[in-house]
């Protein structure tokens, strides 16, 4: 018999389940190691900042751990988004992974480009988002775990719905049971009343299909947590409207995301991990020290979508060295989230569907009317004394696109230098590093800001 | 520009209400001119005045924790006589009052001016962000509601509702120009009165969001999305693609279902 190579997304098609679920959990596991190296190198690191780093990996390493026992043990699992309501499976004791996982979270991992390249060949658009595209490659080779459930996700893009077809029509994934929860275009009380009722649909789905069982006062238990959680992140990203920020690229924003939605949500480790973001910049900004110590703050920057992962490292450090330039605010790190009410059932659901409907970044600026893009823009500028935003122009936010011209005229109007450049977030051969460094650079000089 | 004279009401009512149950409700009201409201102001006031964030430790009083009640929202007229220029209504206890507590909070800013255009809406709307304008007082970035602290520092020097609200009028009146008359309410009383006043909110952000809509169709950029599969040419076209392609999902599942027999 002809060896399987677990490690490359050959087409899975002919795999028999037992070949496939091998195939996938090795693939599983390399995720998990690299997290697992990140982590070595982390505890090497004796600062408070370490500390975070590792309490950071120590929680995505459980929450990967759990998947793969589920894989291997035959127990329910789920796979669903950062935004349906993660607070939901952890009251139902249900593991799950972010089906967009890798592109959000393991872009930096060494083997995203054969990925990119993989789909590719398999026929896939380049001009179809590559955070899209790349969970539609795992998928078709046989590299995601096959889960009990899908919770899919219909907004904010056509991209997103299209994945679901993808897993629809899948030999592998078409009898796995699916329910997406409908968002409504508008965000009035009306639109989130029936989001709530999609969201306790979706529990009778989970339900039914995993045999777990809510238990609504778990569910107020993880909630309450939850809202420690998000108290402190809040309270986190007022510190850094100091100036200089405490924290640039590497610490706070992006990670407070992943802590608080992406890997199990509301749970008293995330709530720990928060309260040590909150001492580290606390620290920080009583010090007056900013995010880099060998590079004095000059310019304070808004990027406005999700950090270019995949190519983050080649790109922000040299940010903060030729220009002094922290990215003080991003899309992800905003907090636009109110809490949740745990007084009863009917305001958790209410509360959970309005958080997931128009709080949650991308689907609050591109789900429904594009008001966001202004508003959020206007707020962040004035609060946290930005110089200038980056619209960074994703070639898969083309919902974004539609909107640069607002947010350039929100930002003249609020006497902001507006940069939009087109690029990949994930591919960098896209536009090339270099080319982005040129363009931000003289963004830089032109607008007199370095 | 869209009025919101009948919320305006709803405002008056809402502070006869209070009154009427026999909360403290305190009325002062202010003077008109721009450079009077800064006068003997006991804080600097405008861009760099708060130029650093107030710690937890720093905090005088609260203002606005979700726990507590919070509620935040402007309205406006084209008829500035509905409106007392410069009067201040304060249901609660005031600032002063309540060293190191978390209080509920409601605010209403209410702007009249005759000549008011579509754009002032923006404009107001961006006034309520006072970022680092006030000394001693930081609004949280917290999109919908006001959840601010008050410094340990200017609350020694005497803060007060006063305070704030000479220094909210202040910037409104600045901000802008064709704004006649501002009167603003506070609540503190309860979270329960932060709640009620909540409504009134919430029927006010829907004609205010249409409003936004029409300042940025005026520019040649639509907010909204008026295309749909209802009004799409291709409708048909669409519709066969999902019958084909249903069949086509109803034949593998049986192929995989004959395949199993």
């Amino acid at each position: 018999m002809e060896a399987i190579d677990y490690n490359m997304g050959t087409a899975a098609h002919d795999l028999t389940t037992l070949e496939r679920k091998d195939k996938a959990l090795a693939r599983y596991k390399k995720e998990r190691d690299w997290f697992a190296f990140l982590l070595e190198a982390a505890e090497m690191m004796d600062t408070p900042e370490g500390k975070l780093q590792v309490k950071l990996l120590n929680i995505l390493l459980d929450s990967k751990e759990k998947v793969i026992s589920s894989v291997m043990n035959d127990t329910p699992f789920v796979a669903a988004y950062f935004c349906t309501a993660p607070e939901i499976l952890n009251a139902m004791n249900l593991p799950w992974f972010m089906i967009m996982e890798t592109p959000f979270l393991a872009a930096s991992a060494p083997y995203l480009l054969d990925d990119l390249r993989g789909a590719e060949e398999m026929g896939l658009g380049t001009d179809l988002c590559s955070a899209i595209r790349l969970p539609m490659y795992y998928i078709e080779s046989g590299l995601m775990p096959v889960p009990s459930a899908v919770v899919g996700l219909l907004s904010p893009c056509d991209g997103t719905t299209m994945l679901q077809q993808v897993l629809q029509h899948n030999p592998a994934w078409k009898n796995v049971p699916l329910f997406a929860p409908d968002p409504p275009y508008t965000s009035d009380e009306r639109a989130i009343r029936y989001f709530a009722n999609e969201l306790r649909t979706m529990v009778s789905f989970l339900e039914e299909k995993t045999g777990r069982k809510m238990d609504m006062h778990r569910l107020r238990e993880v909630c309450e947590e939850s809202n420690r959680t998000y108290k402190l992140w809040q309270e986190y990203n007022e510190l850094r409207r100091a100036v200089p920020c405490p924290h640039g690229w590497e610490i706070g924003g992006a990670q407070a995301f992943a802590v608080s939605q992406c890997f199990v949500a509301g749970d008293p480790r995330c709530t720990d991990w928060f309260e040590q973001l909150l001492e580290c910049g606390e620290i920080k900004v009583k010090e007056g020290r900013g995010a880099n110590e060998y590079c004095p703050e000059k310019i304070r920057i808004l990027w406005f979508d999700i950090m270019p992962y995949g190519w983050v490292f080649e790109f922000m450090p040299w940010l903060e060295q030729e220009w002094g330039a922290i990215l003080v605010m991003d899309m992800f790190s905003n907090f636009p989230y109110t809490l949740i009410d745990t007084s009863s059932e009917e305001t958790m659901f209410h509360d959970l569907a309005k958080r997931n409907l128009m709080d949650v970044p991308m689907i609050r600026q591109a789900r429904g009317t594009a008001e966001n893009f202004s508003s959020d823009i206007a707020r962040m500028v004035k609060d946290y004394k930005i110089d200038c935003v980056i619209w960074p122009g994703h070639m898969g936010h083309k919902d974004g696109a539609a909107t640069a011209g607002i947010m350039r005229e929100t930002c003249r109007g609020l006497g902001v230098p507006f940069l939009h450049i087109g690029l990949d977030l994930f591919d960098k051969r896209y536009t090339s590093v270099d080319e982005v460094k040129d363009k931000v650079s003289e963004f830089f000089r032109g607008m007199g800001l370095g | 520009m869209t009025a919101l004279d009948d919320h305006i009401r709803q405002v008056t009512e809402f502070v006869a209400t209070m009154r009427r149950q026999g909360r403290p409700v305190r009325q002062f009201v202010l003077p008109p001119g721009a450079n009077d409201l800064r006068a003997g102001l006991p804080i600097q006031l405008g861009a760099g005045a708060n130029p650093g964030i107030i710690l937890r430790s720093e905090t005088f009083v609260e203002l606005g924790n979700p726990d507590a009640g919070s509620c935040g929202f402007a309205l406006w007229t084209e008829k500035p006589s509905l409106l007392e220029d410069g009067r201040v209504t304060l249901i609660g206890p005031d600032i002063a009052e309540s060293p190191l507590a978390s209080l509920p909070f409601g605010q209403v800013v209410m702007a009249g001016g005759a000549h008011l255009i579509g754009d002032d809406q923006v404009s107001l709307g961006q006034a309520q962000v006072v970022a680092d304008q006030i000394e001693g007082y930081m609004v949280r970035s917290n999109s919908r509601n006001i959840w601010s602290r008050v410094s340990k520092q200017v609350g020694a020097r005497g803060f007060s509702f006063d305070t704030l609200a000479r220094a909210l009028m202040f910037l409104i009146k600045s901000a802008v120009p064709r704004v006649e008359s501002v009167e603003i309410a506070f609540v503190t009383s309860s979270k329960g009165d932060v709640l009620t006043l909540n409504e009134i909110a919430e029927s006010a952000q829907a004609i205010g969001r249409a409003a936004l809509k029409e300042h940025w169709k005026a520019r040649g950029y639509d907010l909204d999305c008026d295309l749909h599969c209802g009004s799409c040419d291709d409708k048909t076209v669409c519709d066969d693609l999902r019958k084909v392609l249903a069949t086509r999902l109803r034949k593998d599942k049986e192929a995989v279902g004959d395949d199993a027999q």
